[in-house]
């Protein structure tokens, strides 16, 4: 959803900046930019200064908006597990978080890993960073932590689909003959 | 590591066809987005405080008056009006391309055999994976990889045992590990092994 905006208003600006650019170098604009008279045009209208300031203000809280919005992100404060008999637990998003990056850290071959939830309350999802060990194989740590942590995390919570990002990483570490 | 037999992608016995197409991660452009952001908000701030001070009939701000003075003596076609064209058509392809592009160039995405699971492995990690077999391979003193999004490049310097036989098991090496990995698109290998300077 963030993605979509951002990249529509991203590539707006551009367009924006690119048709002013090009006007001016294809020398469709002529003489100066913003002359006075045409700035004093609008000004004896009543309703003229009103609208500047609408637009205005409405401009300085969408681009608040936008700026806030790449700041946090968001992950669901708690999701809704189905006990089976028709009534729900809500767990705290943040335990939840915490037991999958123990049950990822303590997989084989894993040195730690960060599980930021992301979805919503009823539909949750992860987006789960694994740091694997020197000399892990990363195939076999994505299997193992599809089998032993994200297959019994989705069957405990009773959900129908648990969507996982999953991006693998290496500890930094020097060459060094492993005889 | 081979999925296991169960896995959709398997049924037919056919490995190499897997069900969910791995398309390439998406950025969201958070940093562009900021700056655009920040920009906007500054510029329209700005203008918004100075139009209402001047509404509350107090004098304008010194740079709005030299702006709009700017504005209306600067012909278009002078050197100062071509600079910021050329600057405007420059920043605004940039962000066009930013914002069509899916960046992230680093991560290479994996096969999927699950539909619910996306998973992609770092460039600078496949690098490491794949020095340190080749750094198995006997023979082998000292060796560097490079993994570019296409193409995987290994270099490598033997110190003992014939060069062609070192070269036959890095080639070897390489091929099996990088089919190991996963990946969905398969790169292109090479390798380059030379004599360790004594």
């Amino acid at each position: 959803m963030l993605r979509a905006v951002n990249r529509v208003l991203v590539g707006l600006a551009g367009l924006m900046l690119l048709a002013l650019g090009t006007a001016v170098l294809a020398g469709r604009l002529h003489g100066v930019l913003l002359s006075t008279a045409t700035r004093h045009k609008w000004r004896a209208h009543g309703w003229w200064w009103p609208t500047v300031i609408a637009v205005l203000s409405a401009l300085v809280l969408l681009a608040l908006w936008w700026l806030l919005a790449q700041l946090h992100r968001r992950r669901p404060r708690e999701v809704a597990v189905d006990c089976g008999d028709g009534g729900t637990v809500a767990v705290r998003g943040r335990a939840l978080e915490a037991v999958l990056e123990a049950e990822a850290g303590a997989l084989d071959g894993v040195d730690r890993a960060r599980a930021p939830l992301t979805g919503r309350r009823t539909a949750p999802g992860v987006r789960i960073t694994l740091i694997l060990t020197p000399h892990a194989t990363p195939a076999a740590a994505l299997h193992r932590l599809q089998e032993e942590v994200l297959a019994p995390a989705r069957t405990s919570m009773g959900l129908p689909a648990f969507p996982a990002e999953i991006r693998l990483r290496t500890v930094r570490h020097r060459a060094e003959r492993v005889e | 590591m081979t999925p296991p037999a169960t896995s959709p992608g398997y049924r037919w016995g056919c490995p190499q066809r897997y069900p969910h197409r791995a398309r390439r991660f998406w950025s969201a452009r958070r940093v562009p987005a900021a700056l655009v952001a920040a920009v906007v908000l500054g510029a329209s701030g700005i203008l918004l405080y100075d139009v209402v001070a001047v509404r509350a009939s107090r004098p304008a701000m010194s740079w709005r008056r030299r702006l709009a003075h700017e504005l209306a003596t600067r012909p278009l076609d002078g050197a100062w009006a071509t600079g910021c064209a050329a600057a405007a058509v420059l920043a605004g392809c940039w962000l066009i391309a930013l914002a069509v592009t899916p960046g992230l160039r680093g991560l290479l995405p994996l096969r999927r055999d699950t539909p619910d699971v996306r998973a992609a492995l770092d460039r600078a990690a496949a690098e490491l994976v794949l020095r340190d077999r080749v750094m198995a391979v006997s023979g082998v003193q000292w060796a560097r990889v490079d993994v570019g999004r296409r193409r995987v490049r290994a270099r490598a310097r033997a110190h003992f045992r014939d060069l062609d036989d070192v070269r036959a098991d890095v080639d070897g090496v390489l091929a099996d590990t990088v089919r190991e990995l996963g990946l969905a698109r398969q790169p292109a290998l090479s390798a380059r092994v030379g004599r360790a300077r004594c």
